[in-house]
């Protein structure tokens, strides 16, 4: 392989091809772009949770300026039904029609030469409101006689699930159990670019152009195309250099239909950039969990069973294109975790409130499943005064099981997941920290110790989407790649990235089959006048599907290379190989760029029976099965904690991760870091809190706190390396991964921590507050009895 | 979100700014901005007048006289971080200014604009109310010297009259012998504090004094006029619990431990000198 | 428009402005140097940071205006700067960014720091660099990275300090009279007089003790715990009058001269069937609102009680509030057997809008609670002058906030917000 020679395929730690850039201030972000004429966009916004609109009262002064719903004429709502049986299907209009189900649902779209006009111009106008009782807990909202959300509708329940395998016959058997009740609070992704868009129509090509700050170009211009009823060749989305994602712009939004309108209406460029407030105010709209888990195990501690009720805070409507329910399918199918038991329920229900419409987060349900089943398995091992980790190996997955269909029906495709486990403690020194907790802390401090565990499904197919009814199931990745006249390579393929360096680990894996240099592969993405249709860059893929495609794209250049080139060399095709960048045979050796010039500028030199189709191919990915990969890693999190103050200090963090093979390491661990980070954010500090009325509490970063330099730790990473034996490299996907253990390992820490308290911490974030409060309570608790 | 349209003046002397403040409804006084920026990017400040003081040469005198040093009210944090100013603390004032917020925000942000905004959770409220410091105020009917504690009258309210300028901050000196400690409890390094302890033990001149800081309100002053310690360092915690307990946190055993803490925390930092 | 003159990169700049607009969008809208990022416009987030006069600043929360004079640094400027170069090498090697979007912001952080110290250790390194967010690298990079250029730090020729002055206050401060464009303007222009009825109408800033009060008696309010549930606040205060019940009862049930004891409350008119238009003015340090609605008083004499509420919104923020005041008078005897009134009072508020999308709702706490002392002095006031003709309409901070003014747009004149019906 190319890589042999060179050390810049895949494997290498290969220095970004993104970073001068953006280093330099040099990068193209939708905020950067600014075409002629653009005219600024404002949002006026419901300031309530939920009402009946009575009336929108515009100056006359200011109304060729301002657009409200009645004005966008034939605009489509947005739907996104899910394909299972039960979905109560909600319609998400464009601008607020008759009533408003969260703050921040758009009212009226303003539009001035600047920003701070359009915002002066959105003053003016005045909303008459009439507030309705606003749904603003998803338990209560199951509650009969709750007020509803969508009033046609019976209940606030989108869709309920129910899974059961043979469950009651479990009770009999155990001799134990333990039940939880747990919640994971509302939060806001976040990325430090918020979401973004230029709409323009262009005359020339009878085009609407879209430049959007998002993760699936894709999607959206089907969206645009199906919301404004024209043909998919009349919209253009291109995604330029966007500023983090996270799932956050994974998602076709009302803003971009309403521009998309406006700027035909205006035959002006019209541009929105979201602003922080409205961020916070309007985008909280992941995460927010409730559970209630017992689990059964035998009198030795063995896992027997887990009942689960799980409720899910959908938000006000079912978001495009991954609907209002994808999270509580995930949690029916994940929630068994890495664990071998023989008895199951699960019970979901996807609750309608009035808060912004859920979207899956870095992790998407699993950040909740994992906090809700570890935690809760700690409390077991307290319960039956065990070790919390042997406990673990008592019911884990064993490798020689591999691979392994779990009780949920998911196939586990390789993996030692004990063994994550044990390099783990070894790493955190779980003895070391158990003889420092016996010796206690000079400042009375109390010193914890937590694990989790995890495993990531990445780069599934169509038949897991489609089982989870998503309205937008994937279905094969295609990459586009061709030689250039002077022997470079372009690659084309329809994800994008937003951190992740796809145009450096995309190029590794061409650079590893076709050995051009770097500095000569350009990879373009995220355009969609300029790349195969994708579904885009979510659910830790790219690197399983857009890398796949790539591969399978450069594999077939290769053989037409080698065509070419054996015949330049006189040579017979089976006879020549492609090793670094050059076709080689017994009698001499061709490069590839040699080959790309003859091909292009002296085709009388090929030979008569070439390929006509010449050196580009579109080639697609098909996984051996579409099962996905399973990636898993074991988290350990020691901290101390004051129980006067409730301030927790992360001491170490160590993560055994295992990726299968890893592309390109460096990258690998960044994202490991970053996830493990906003994993962090999620156990200690985030949180949007909205009151009874559904007002959020927060519209700055003073307000959310996101973590900075000193609320991350230095983060320990290891690995193991089990190659998937389903993908083309044995690669597997991490882009979620270390978001998904942080909250279930630091809450078993200070849990740990706590445990002589007798107390215990079951509400995220795990805050000074909740701490102290959770301490003070057991102790009132303690001297009443 | 951008502010709302507003007049911009950038008077040169104490007089003028005090002119145009005094015959203009709504004016606001800018400084470094580092707090009414973000309040007028959010439109929650909607001024028709700002009057930028940071060209008035005078609100960044240094003056120091036998008892005290004067700083103008433009002095930066920064510049009392990088001990650029004559230093009546033995070094305690820039240790304060270093952990204010971030560095970008110190080498804006005012002394005097801190002390102004008055927000409870406001480093300088707490750490000059336990050096004893007083507020030089400057408006249409003369000049006027209050005690920082004085000063501030509740959460972002305070006695400044509607055509008056905070122009300086008179530190006393402390003594060679004077201990002072300021810890506060944050959720993350930079943001507003939840609780602020600040002490000062200077027995040479016969002071001392504790300030809880960060609470809803007014900073809870506690020394031996007000609660029963005596000179002695360092007092029993105590009675000085109890006395933040009648100050009003009792009823949130949070409020009550952080407070607390952050005052023993002040209090080590302080023996520790 | 002002004209405003400065440097920016070692470029000098001429250029018109609205006063409003930051420095950020300045540089990035009128000068295209748009590797200056806006990631929060609160000055938190660090992503705008620059240099103005040598020393690094939040350029989101800094207005063009007020860099008259000053020389600007952006990232564009540090192209051909060593130690960014540096940094560079070490931010790439060590994964120090991914999405890309805090990194400009993050690098001049991160070189300013090295320019002013050397020899810190990680977590020294990362409070330092708290002013900076980023959402994709968990920083581990980014710490590593400027450990590895401040290892080399004493092998590196260091940027010198300017050459100017040591400022003391914020960049550029005062400079030599007439040097900068909008200098020449400050001096030139008048003072400007508002139009009187403005200047009457919120002419001073609304607060807690009048300023024309005659020295009063100081009413101890206790005030019990406070309650957050259903959108809503609670607290509840009691202070004992020195009148008689009747007296105080015959005072609380005229609602005008109550109203005209609540600090910020203003009547448009007199009570008709309990109900009265009007506006509640608060001011939260710099923060004023005026809650425009309706309130409604309903009495029960025979408990000596009665229950105010009211809503109204702020057309200026778009927030409205709602409150509701109960209180109860019972009957004192004090020590030397004269007849007393204890008035318990319960004060619920609720906000809506931008104004209540804050986390720090304790500083309206403490505003609520002063305002009901406020209530609780000049009702003595008034009720130790029985004409009472010298009390001035109260002001105060936060008034308004307990009157609870609900908040929804009101219709000029028109809003039936409220209402419960008298029973």
């Amino acid at each position: 392989m190319a890589s042999q020679v060179t050390g810049q395929g895949i494997g290498a730690s290969l220095i970004r091809k993104e970073d001068d850039r953006f280093m330099r201030g040099r990068g193209g972000f939708v905020g950067d772009i600014r075409p002629a004429g653009t005219l600024d966009v404002a949002f006026l916004r419901s300031s309530f949770a939920h009402a009946k609109l009575r009336g929108i009262h515009i100056p006359s002064s200011i109304r060729s300026r301002v657009f409200i719903a009645e004005d966008l004429g034939g605009v489509m709502p947005i739907r996104a039904d899910t394909a299972l049986p039960g979905f109560k299907s909600s319609v998400q209009p464009i601008l607020a029609t008759g009533k408003v189900r969260h703050v921040g649902e758009l009212v009226a779209m303003c539009v001035a030469p600047t920003r701070a006009e359009a915002e002066d111009i959105a003053a003016q106008i005045e909303v008459d409101y009439e507030e309705l009782p606003a749904v603003h807990d998803m338990l209560a909202a199951r509650d009969p006689g709750a007020a509803l959300v969508h009033e046609h509708w019976s209940d606030n329940l989108y869709l309920t699930t129910e899974i059961d395998v043979n469950f009651e016959a479990a009770k009999a058997k155990a001799k134990a159990s333990v039940r939880r009740e747990l919640r994971t609070a509302r939060q806001v992704m976040s990325p430090i670019e918020g979401r973004g868009l230029i709409a323009e129509w262009n005359n020339r090509l009878g085009q609407l152009i879209v430049t959007s700050s998002t993760q699936q170009s894709h999607i959206v211009r089907t969206g645009i195309a199906e919301c404004l009823g024209l043909d998919e060749g009349k919209v253009r989305v291109i995604a330029p250099d966007v500023g983090g994602g996270f799932g956050y712009k994974g998602i076709l939004l009302p803003e971009e239909v309403a521009l998309s309108w406006g700027t035909r209406k205006l035959n002006r460029p019209l541009r929105w950039l979201e602003d922080r407030r409205e961020n916070l105010t309007a985008g909280a709209d992941c995460r927010e969990h409730h559970y209630v888990l017992t689990a059964y195990a035998d009198d030795e501690g063995r896992l027997l069973a887990l009942d689960c009720v799980a409720t899910v805070d959908a938000g006000a409507y079912s978001a495009y294109p991954f609907s209002a329910c994808l999270e509580a399918g995930q949690i029916g199918s994940i929630l068994p975790g890495l664990y071998d038991f023989g008895h199951y329920r699960c019970r979901t229900y996807s609750v309608a409130t009035n808060k912004p419409p859920i979207l899956p987060y870095r992790g998407v349900a699993r950040t909740g499943v994992c906090f809700a089943l570890e935690v809760t398995l700690d409390a077991l091992a307290r319960e039956l005064k065990q070790e919390p980790s042997q406990l673990r190996f008592k019911s884990m997955v064993r490798p020689e099981q591999m691979p392994f269909d779990n009780i949920a029906k998911r196939h586990f495709d390789s993996g030692d997941y004990p063994e994550a486990l044990r390099r783990c403690l070894a790493a955190v020194d779980l003895d070391a920290v158990r003889e420092r907790q016996r010796r206690g802390e000079r400042d009375g401090r109390l010193v914890g110790l937590g694990i989790a565990m995890y495993s990531e499904q990445a780069g599934h197919g169509t038949s897991v989407y489609a089982s989870w009814g998503i309205p937008f199931v994937p279905g094969f990745e295609q990459c586009h790649a061709r030689f250039t006249p002077d022997g470079g390579l372009e690659l084309r393929v329809g994800s994008h990235s937003h951190g992740q360096g796809h145009e450096t680990t995309l190029s590794q894996v061409a650079h590893e089959l076709l050995g051009v240099p770097h500095e000569q592969i350009k990879l373009v993405h995220g355009d969609t006048a300029e790349t195969p249709y994708s579904t885009g860059t979510w659910g830790s893929r790219c690197m399983i599907v857009a890398g796949g495609a790539v591969a399978e794209a450069c594999d077939q250049l290769a053989i037409r290379v080698k065509r070419i080139g054996a015949s330049l060399l006189q040579a017979k095709p089976e006879d020549v190989r492609l090793e670094a960048g050059e076709v080689v045979a017994n009698s001499g050796r061709i490069s590839v760029a040699e080959i790309a010039r003859t091909w292009y500028r002296r085709p009388q030199e090929l030979p008569v029976h070439v390929d006509p189709s010449g050196l580009e191919v579109t080639a697609g990915y098909k996984a051996k099965r579409d099962t996905g990969t399973f990636s898993y890693a074991a988290h350990a999190a020691v901290v101390a904690v004051d129980p006067a103050t409730g301030e927790v200090e992360i001491l170490d963090y160590v993560v055994v991760e295992d990726g299968g093979v890893l592309v390109n390491p460096m990258i690998v661990d960044g994202q490991i870091y970053g996830g493990a980070a906003q994993g962090i954010g999620t156990a200690l500090y985030e949180e949007m809190a909205f009151d009874g009325r559904g007002q959020p509490l927060g519209s700055t970063l003073a307000d959310y706190l996101l973590p900075g330099p000193t609320e991350v730790p230095d983060i320990r990473v290891f690995h193991m390396e089990t190659p998937s034996p389903y993908t083309r490299f044995g690669q597997k996907g991490i882009g979620e991964g270390g978001a998904i253990a942080p909250p279930a390992a630091i809450t078993n820490a200070v849990n740990d921590a706590l445990k002589g308290l007798g107390c215990e911490l079951l509400d995220l974030p795990v805050t000074p507050r909740r701490i102290v409060e959770t301490v003070a309570k057991a102790c009132r608790e303690k001297s009443a009895r | 979100m951008k502010p709302v349209a507003f007049d911009y003046e950038r008077p040169r002397t104490l007089a003028e700014a005090v002119r145009l403040l005094s015959t203009n409804a709504d004016a606001k006084i800018l400084a470094g901005g580092q707090t009414l920026g973000p309040m007028l990017n959010l439109r929650l400040v909607q001024p028709t007048l700002i009057i930028d003081i940071t060209r008035i040469a005078e609100l960044t005198r240094v003056e120091e006289d036998g008892e005290a040093v004067t700083l103008g009210a433009c002095v930066t944090h920064a510049s009392i971080e990088d001990q650029k100013i004559v230093d009546p603390s033995n070094g305690f004032l820039a240790e304060v200014a270093h952990g204010i917020a971030y560095r970008a925000v110190r080498t804006r942000g005012t002394i005097g604009g801190s002390l102004a905004h008055a927000d409870p959770a406001a480093d300088w409220l707490s750490c000059l109310m336990a050096l004893g410091a007083e507020v030089l105020l400057t408006g249409a009917r003369g000049k006027r010297r209050i005690g920082v504690a004085d000063f501030m009258r509740g959460a972002l309210d305070t006695e400044l009259e509607p055509d008056e300028i905070m122009d300086g901050v008179r530190i006393p000196k402390l003594s060679k012998k004077a201990r002072a400690g300021f810890a506060k409890i944050c959720r993350k390094s930079g943001e507003f504090a939840d609780a602020i302890g600040a002490v000062l033990h200077d027995p040479e001149r016969g002071v001392l004094r504790l300030v809880a800081g960060a609470t809803q309100g007014r900073p809870i002053i506690i020394d031996p006029a007000t609660c029963p310690i005596d000179m002695n360092f360092p007092p029993p915690l105590g009675p000085v619990r109890k006395k933040l307990e009648q100050s009003g946190l009792a009823a949130d055993v949070y409020e009550l431990n952080i407070h607390m803490a952050a005052i023993a925390r002040a209090l080590d930092k302080a023996h520790a000198q | 428009m002002t004209a405003i003159t400065l440097t920016v990169n070692g470029q000098s700049v001429n250029a018109q402005v609205t006063p409003r607009t930051h420095l950020a969008d300045f540089l990035r809208e009128h000068l295209l140097l748009t590797g200056t990022h806006i990631g929060c416009e609160h000055g938190i987030c660090g992503a705008c940071t620059v240099e103005i006069n040598g020393e690094i600043a939040r350029s989101c929360i800094t207005y063009a205006v007020a860099c008259d004079g000053a020389e600007v640094r952006t990232i564009e400027g540090f192209d051909d700067d060593d130690l960014m170069a540096r940094l560079r090498q070490a931010f790439s090697e060590a994964h120090a960014l991914q999405c890309g979007y805090c990194t400009p912001g993050m690098m001049i952080a991160a070189r300013d720091l090295i320019r002013r110290k050397g020899g810190l250790t990680g977590a020294q390194i990362r409070t330092e660099m708290s002013g900076n967010l980023c959402r994709c690298t968990g920083y581990v990079g980014i710490v590593r990275a400027i450990e590895r250029v401040m290892l080399a730090r004493p092998t590196l020729s260091l940027p010198t300090a300017s050459p100017r002055k040591p400022q003391l206050g914020p960049a550029p401060g005062p400079q030599p009279s007439g040097s900068t464009a909008a200098e020449t303007k400050a001096q030139s222009a008048t003072v400007r007089l508002k139009d009187a009825s403005a200047g009457a109408k919120t002419g001073t800033t609304p607060r807690l003790s009048a300023g024309s009060a005659k020295k009063r008696r100081r009413i101890k309010v206790e005030t019990g715990s406070v309650e957050a549930s259903g959108g809503a606040t609670r607290l509840t205060q009691a202070f004992v009058l020195e009148h008689p019940r009747v007296e105080v009862w015959r005072l609380m049930a005229d609602a005008e001269a109550v109203a005209r004891c609540i600090p910020g409350m203003h009547l448009d008119g007199p009570l008709v069937d309990g109900r009265a238009a009007g506006r509640m003015e608060i001011a939260l340090g710099p923060i004023k609102a005026s809650f425009a609605g309706e309130g409604l008083v309903v009495s029960f004499p025979n408990e000596f009680r009665q229950v105010i509420t009211g809503a109204g919104g702020d057309r200026k923020s778009g927030s409205s509030a709602s409150g509701e005041v109960a209180y109860r008078l019972r009957e004192e005897v004090g020590p030397a057997g004269e007849d007393l009134t204890r008035v318990e009072v319960e004060l619920s508020y609720s906000l809506t809008g931008p104004l209540a999308q804050f986390s720090r709702s304790n500083l309206v706490r403490d505003l609520v609670s002063r305002v009901g002392e406020n209530f609780a002095q000049n009702l003595d006031a008034r009720l130790s002058m029985p004409d009472g003709a010298e009390i001035a309409p109260a002001r105060l901070g936060a008034a308004s906030l307990m009157w609870r003014v609900a908040v929804d747009r009101i219709r000029a004149g028109v809003s039936k917000i409220l209402g419960r019906p008298p029973s």
